[in-house]
């Protein structure tokens, strides 16, 4: 019996040491957040301390961070629904008609390093006139959504069996009715997988924004990145900043856990 | 039936002869009233200044402005970028003359400024530009055009701890040797204290490096040809390299301004040398030091006191807004005598005489600040870096010299590192055809 | 009706239409343009007019010390953070492959780092690593260690960044791994068992073995994305101190959008192509050699 509980905390305390180097940043991240610059300055570094909401309300307040995290919003939505839209047909269509070739050349847009686009997008945009528009951000951040999507999608269909549509023909569906009352109503989990990934990766989207968006689009990596300088290193707020943009991201892994994780781990397995 | 038809078509004429008179009374002021202007700003102190103040401009002429800020170093891509596509709609924009002024200016970016500023009409007299000192002007005008107004100007000075330089029975530094003796004196790095401070990063570093050149002898570009790699030059290097790696805080080439000035204001080093500007930040409520700063002319060194005094940032119209006397307007209203007071009195060091004769300025400024612009003035360099259009590739080839000089505290070969550098920067001029 | 006969009889190419269009007008466009640019003297300091230049700027970039010192930076950025997080990521999942209480937490957990914004990420990271003020150099004078200047020496800035990417991209190895691990056949295993063999040697003879296409297609995956490394570099050093820490990607982002070449940027950026695509195709290589 106490060999059993020996064991069992060797167990977890082996499981401590692997997540708290993961965690443990985290953690200061966010209770830096909650203090005064001296206390952050402050060596040996605070670990109790009277928390302080000014971080979060200069980083409200005074840098509207409200529109910022709106900004981003709309756009992680807008790219993920659209991708979604354009994305999930062309999967379908891939996956049953076999074209490898279409497959890889979706591909490739994963493989381009981003800032290979962003000359010809900048002039293309600004020629006619939508830089700083949701609609230019929407669409560069599209090109990291739709591939994701389109590869996530092309796995799932392989993974359903091909009688489903073979019946629903012979119920008198056309192809494309199987596609949407068959083969869409099944493909929850896999629309999932690929919605919550699409919008993580846009969400946290730094270069395409650095370029085509201004003050109107500026999503909150812009923000946080250009409210350093700002600053003049005022790491409190940094830090309040920092939490703003990370938490939602951690809200929604904590709600689509199985389905970032499918995500994330998929191609490599399946290859 | 005959009635409303008459009725109508009375009220019809009516309308239209309404409307016209509408239209002729209301055209002018209603062009003005609808204008939006697009300002493009940097993080810098003057817009902290001028932000809660726009919408008393919009008061006063009912035009509107949408302000936006970038760190400087994104500001500048963001309007050269914008600029080539021909489809920017700024208005107005703060700009470097030194740093972007050639290149815009070669670009036709900016509208030329002088029919608005002749104009009684458009520039009232009071407005003042002979105000502006002399030298702030030609930093503006490129071949008799004037591109920009200038709004703020700055000089090198040495920020040091008035009271730990009391304690160690220290004067302020008059030449590079006290500098550098004062430096040793308080430095303790044991203590997490350090002597002194400047800027160590790649391509922020060579304008405060830059008064450290002038004063051992060298400079960047003469006639046409870059002259880093000089016998004075490399000393200057070798000497900054080892003032900072000795007396210099850890990390000190990842420093501009910004972590500069927070080691000051935080109480963590003695002195700092660094853009007159910046006092304002040292300033401020969340300084330590705010009570005990003092602020000294540019020490001299081998060959005499040349510190640079520059026009920093100044404000412009683009060439391609489609609001251009709205903008002039704005920019009028922005470069103010009024406006320049009220900076100043926030602490900045602005581009107008009238703002260091006022009374209540000067009762109010740090009387040292005061002083070392007056000294400064006469024996200054009007420029910190080389004036070229290639100049952020020019200043990153530099500031990698001054980096590896840091590093080893002057020991590497400065003098092949420096002639590398030279040849780097020749190939940038004889490619804009400004070489020799 | 006829409509939908025609729908049904070309759905072959009316479904991927609309996602074809979209790459090959915001993909295709640009790539072939960056191609085209590459060929041309076009920047924003020389006097005369844009003019097709042939294979110059490439010819200019093979003389350049900054791309060698560019390449080779990103070669040793991505080996050591690569390499790093396959050992950590392999030895973490093989502990975790097992039931037990908590586990989905543990997953939950390691999700983190990968799901956090890069940006805040870097910036926070930087505050860490802050000389005076840093928790690291607190951490190694508790150790009895003299701090490090981390990210403002040359010695140290690729290692201090590419923890950064160990912190954030081992959890994704690892959950890789452990996907595989349970698609991983039971009968090697029972034999083994059957003919005594200790823990260890089970791992190294047949788990591993087994896991290699898995592992392979992870470093694949990661190696793509750590040669393309922007967001923590450009926003904790920019490429410094010096150019210590500038990437590939980095100096491409200065050639484009801090010096105006863009033709010299172009090239860089093909050259960055061809490495990213050419480490993918060995990778992928290894991996078919592997099956056969």
């Amino acid at each position: 019996m106490n060999k059993k509980l020996l064991s069992r905390i060797a167990w977890y305390g082996l499981i401590a040491l692997i997540i708290i180097p993961f965690l443990f940043p985290l953690f200061w991240i966010v209770s830096s957040s909650f203090k005064t610059q001296s206390q952050i300055v402050a060596s040996p570094p605070l670990w109790v301390f009277r928390p302080t909401l000014e971080n979060y309300k200069g980083v409200f307040m005074d840098q509207n961070f409200g529109i910022y995290l709106m900004n981003s919003s709309i756009i992680a939505i807008g790219s993920t629904l659209l991708s979604l839209l354009i994305g999930i047909p062309a999967a379908y269509a891939i996956s049953r008609y076999k074209m490898q070739t279409l497959g890889v050349f979706i591909l490739i847009a994963r493989l381009m390093p981003g800032i290979s686009f962003l000359i010809p997008w900048f002039i293309l945009f600004s020629k006619i006139r939508l830089i700083d528009t949701y609609t230019a951000l929407i669409a560069s951040h599209m090109l990291v959504g739709l591939p994701l999507i389109v590869w996530i999608m092309i796995n799932y269909f392989d993974g359903l069996p091909r009688e489903l549509e073979e019946s629903a023909l012979i119920d008198g569906c056309t192809l494309q009715g199987a596609f949407v009352r068959v083969y869409l109503p099944i493909s929850g989990p896999g629309i999932l997988t690929a919605t919550t990934l699409s919008f993580l990766f846009s969400w946290n989207n730094f270069m395409f924004s650095l370029v085509l968006s201004a003050q109107r689009t500026k999503t909150l990596p812009i923000a946080i990145y250009n409210f350093v300088s700002y600053a003049e290193v005022n790491w409190g707020s940094v830090m309040a900043a920092a939490v703003v943009i990370i938490a939602p991201a951690i809200v929604l892994t904590m709600v689509f856990q199985r389905y970032v994780i499918k995500g994330l781990t998929m191609g490599a397995v399946k290859g | 039936m005959l009635r409303t038809k008459q009725n109508r078509w009375r009220t019809g004429l009516g309308l239209a002869m309404l409307l016209a008179v509408a239209l002729l009374v209301n055209l002018p002021v209603s062009q003005a009233e609808n204008v939006t202007l697009r300002f493009v700003a940097a993080n810098h102190p003057f817009y902290d200044v001028i932000k809660p103040l726009l919408p008393e401009f919009e008061k006063q002429t009912g035009i509107k402005v949408r302000a936006e800020n970038y760190e400087e170093n994104q500001l500048t891509p963001k309007l050269t970028v914008e600029f080539t596509s021909n489809a920017s709609t700024i208005d107005v924009f703060m700009t470097r003359p030194l740093q972007e002024g050639k290149l815009f200016s070669r670009n036709k970016w900016y509208e030329p400024l002088n029919r608005y500023i002749n104009d009684r009409k458009k520039t009232p007299a009071r407005w003042g530009w002979s105000d502006f000192p002399k030298s702030a002007v030609q930093a503006v005008t490129h071949q008799g055009s004037i591109g920009a107004v200038p709004i703020v100007t700055e000089w090198q000075v040495v920020f040091y701890r008035k009271d730990l330089f009391q304690q160690a029975k220290l004067k302020a530094p008059k030449t590079l040797e006290e500098l550098e003796a004062a430096a040793a004196k308080l430095n303790n790095p044991a203590g997490e204290f350090y002597g002194i401070v400047s800027r160590g990063q790649r391509g922020a570093a060579v304008t405060q490096f830059s008064s450290y050149l002038y004063n051992f002898g060298g400079d960047f570009i003469k006639d046409g040809k870059c002259v880093i790699d000089s016998p004075e030059a490399v000393k200057a290097f070798k000497y900054y390299g080892k003032l900072l790696k000795n007396y210099g805080p850890p990390g000190v080439t990842n420093m501009s301004w910004p972590q500069a000035q927070a080691l000051f204001a935080s109480g963590k080093v003695a002195m700092w040398t660094d853009a007159s500007v910046l006092i304002a930040g040292l300033l401020d409520e969340k300084s330590k030091v705010a009570d005990k700063i003092g602020v000294a002319l540019f020490p001299a060194g081998p060959a005499g006191n040349h510190p640079f005094m520059i026009v920093p940032w100044s404000l412009a119209i683009p060439a391609q807004s489609r609001n251009k006397e709205a903008a002039w307007k704005f920019v009028q209203w922005a470069a103010s005598k009024e406006i320049a007071k009220k900076a100043q009195l926030a602490g900045l060091t602005m581009a107008r005489n009238s703002v260091w004769t006022d009374k209540e300025v000067l009762a109010k400024i740090q009387p040292d600040l005061a002083l070392t612009a007056k000294q400064t003035g006469p024996i200054a360099t009007p420029y910190d870096r080389p004036l070229m259009t290639a100049v952020v590739e020019a200043r990153d080839i530099i500031g990698d010299v001054i980096v590896k000089a840091i590093e080893t505290g002057g020991n590497a070969d400065i003098e092949s590192l420096a002639k590398a550098a030279a040849k780097g920067v020749d190939a940038l001029l004889d490619k804009a055809g400004e070489g020799k | 009706m006829n409509i939908n006969r025609f729908v049904e009889r070309n759905l072959r190419w009316i479904f991927p239409l609309p996602a074809a269009t979209f790459i090959i007008l915001m993909l295709v466009f640009p790539v072939l343009y960056t191609f085209y640019v590459s060929l041309t003297n076009w920047d924003m300091i020389s006097s005369g007019a844009v003019s097709f230049v042939g294979l110059d700027n490439y010819l200019a970039m093979l003389k350049e010390p900054r791309f060698y010192n560019a390449i080779g930076l990103t070669f040793y950025f991505t080996l050591l953070a690569v390499g790093l997080e396959t050992v950590f990521g392999v030895i973490i999942a093989l502990i975790l492959n097992r039931e037990f209480r908590g586990k989905n937490l543990v997953k939950f957990i390691l999700l983190l780092p990968l799901v956090a914004t890069p940006v805040a990420i870097g910036l926070s990271w930087t505050l860490f690593y802050e000389p005076t003020i840093g928790l690291a150099n607190y951490a190694l004078k508790l150790l009895g260690i003299p701090g490090l200047k981390w990210l403002a020496s040359n010695a140290t800035v690729i290692p201090s960044l590419a923890l950064v990417d160990i912190w954030q991209w081992t959890p994704m190895i690892s959950l890789i791994v452990l996907a595989g691990l349970a698609g991983l056949p039971q009968d090697p295993y029972e034999a083994a068992i059957v003919d005594g063999a200790r823990p260890l040697q089970v791992v190294r003879h047949i788990t591993l073995p087994l896991l290699r296409p898995t592992i392979l297609i992870a470093v694949a995956l990661r190696s793509i994305d750590a040669l393309k490394t922007f967001d923590i570099i450009y926003v904790m050093t920019s490429g410094g101190p010096g150019f210590a820490s500038e990437t590939l990607n980095i100096y491409a982002y200065s050639l484009s959008f801090g010096y105006f070449r863009f033709g010299a940027a172009s090239a860089s950026l093909v050259a960055l192509f061809a490495i990213v695509l050419g480490c993918c195709v060995i990778l992928l290589k290894m991996r078919k050699s592997q099956e056969l």
